[in-house]
């Protein structure tokens, strides 16, 4: 099962990469109703560790890592605004790294949440005990919910903030690295 | 002149630099209080769910305080309150102080009122004060990010213990390091707290305006 949800993830992965540049940038409002099947979320368990490779791996401009919770309600609100940034920004390099804190036993309502969102590349769930889990992503995490970070291309974090954020305040932190950073990756010239 | 100018630029930008790296949320970054340091905003008077008015010098125990910042509203609360319910009252009987503040901003959470606080009292069987923190000011004085959040002070009124419950929100049958209840057993057997800072996920605090 678990290798078919990777393979659907990854096709589904390659045909955004390959259509991606073509497409045209969705409105806030088309953003908003996008929504996909709760089944073909790809939420990973993964611990602190696993998540910071696949950050330091993202392989792209800009990282933007949300901690976030279904029952949490600042994470919900502010949730729509980080996806109609994902829909503005991903032609620029930006990645998102959702990472759910989530109760194990809670995965399918994470899942149908992400799925409303319409987040339709790999996120996280929380795997282990919480305090590892904190210190491991940022020592400086108090472990509120929800919790920002802003990576550059070198893995290396420019921004760390607890507590609601607004679109405005999404985008002024991601374009501070878009902007303000030397050295993107190379990129295929195909 | 360039090179007096410089300096200036270099420390403008040090400034800016600083103030987006740490002011970006709804908290800065300074951090809860140290241990060792003594309950700060102390003597502030919060209206308690029987209509008193108690600070936290008011519920100060033989063997110390326990301070909790916590709410209604927060599911991880809600998992932990048995917890809270049964280690507060215990440890009220056994000569501790104890108090737990709401410190939400009731304009952003409905939930978390002065009524529904009585209600949550007396369903859980809190035997403590839980008071209003009406102006958030006392949570921001003891930097206090999420809820529940502990702060343990000894006889002497120092901080030893920051952080969590337990190490198991969801799960009371798995917990595997019981961190308040061995901070506060420390204290009673006169030896030093062995995990004296500890973290779990939970809900950021929703603090009302800086007034």
């Amino acid at each position: 099962m678990y290798t078919t949800r990777l393979y659907i993830a990854s096709l589904l992965a390659l045909c955004l990469a390959c259509s991606g540049p073509s497409q045209k940038q969705n409105t806030p409002e088309q953003a908003a109703t996008k929504t996909i099947a709760a089944k073909s979320v790809n939420l990973v368990p993964a611990t602190a560790e696993e998540i910071l490779h696949a950050i330091k791996n993202a392989n792209t401009n800009v990282v933007l890592v949300n901690a976030w919770a279904t029952f949490c309600i600042p994470c919900r609100e502010e949730f729509p605004d980080m996806m109609r940034l994902y829909d503005t920004y991903k032609d620029r390099g930006l990645k998102l790294v959702l990472v759910s804190g989530d109760f194990e036993d809670q995965a399918p309502k994470a899942r149908q949440f992400l799925a409303k969102q319409g987040v339709d590349f790999v996120s996280y769930i929380k795997k282990g005990k919480d305090m590892a889990f904190i210190n491991g992503l940022d020592p400086r995490w108090s472990g509120a919910l929800p919790a920002t970070w802003v990576y550059d291309a070198k893995g290396q974090v420019h921004h760390f903030w607890e507590g609601k954020a607004t679109y405005e305040m999404f985008e002024q932190k991601v374009l501070d690295v878009l902007n303000n950073t030397a050295n993107p990756p190379s990129r295929d010239p195909s | 002149m360039r090179k007096f100018r410089f300096p200036i630029l270099l420390a403008i930008l040090g400034l800016v630099f600083t103030a987006g790296f740490t002011v970006a949320g709804n908290k800065t970054l300074d951090g809860p209080l140290s241990l060792g340091e003594t309950a700060p905003k102390a003597t502030v008077k919060m209206a308690n769910i029987d209509g008193r008015e108690l600070s936290i010098a008011d519920v100060k125990g033989e063997h110390g305080t326990l301070v909790m910042f916590s709410c209604n509203s927060c599911p991880w609360v809600v998992a932990w309150e048995d917890r809270i319910a049964s280690l507060g009252n215990a440890y009220q009987e056994k000569g501790f102080g104890v108090i737990v503040i709401n410190a939400n901003d009731t304009e952003q959470v409905a939930e978390d009122g002065l009524v529904q606080m009585k209600k949550r009292a007396e369903e859980r069987g809190f035997n403590f004060p839980y008071v209003v923190d009406a102006t958030s000011n006392v949570a921001r004085a003891f930097g206090a990010t999420r809820t529940p959040e502990v702060f343990l002070f000894n006889k002497q009124g120092k901080l030893v213990y920051n952080g969590a419950i337990d190490d198991d929100a969801r799960n009371p049958g798995k917990v595997e390091a019981h961190y308040l209840k061995d901070a506060l057993e420390s204290i009673l057997a006169g030896k030093p707290v062995s995990t004296a800072q500890t973290k779990a996920l939970g809900c950021t605090i929703k603090f009302r305006p800086k007034s």
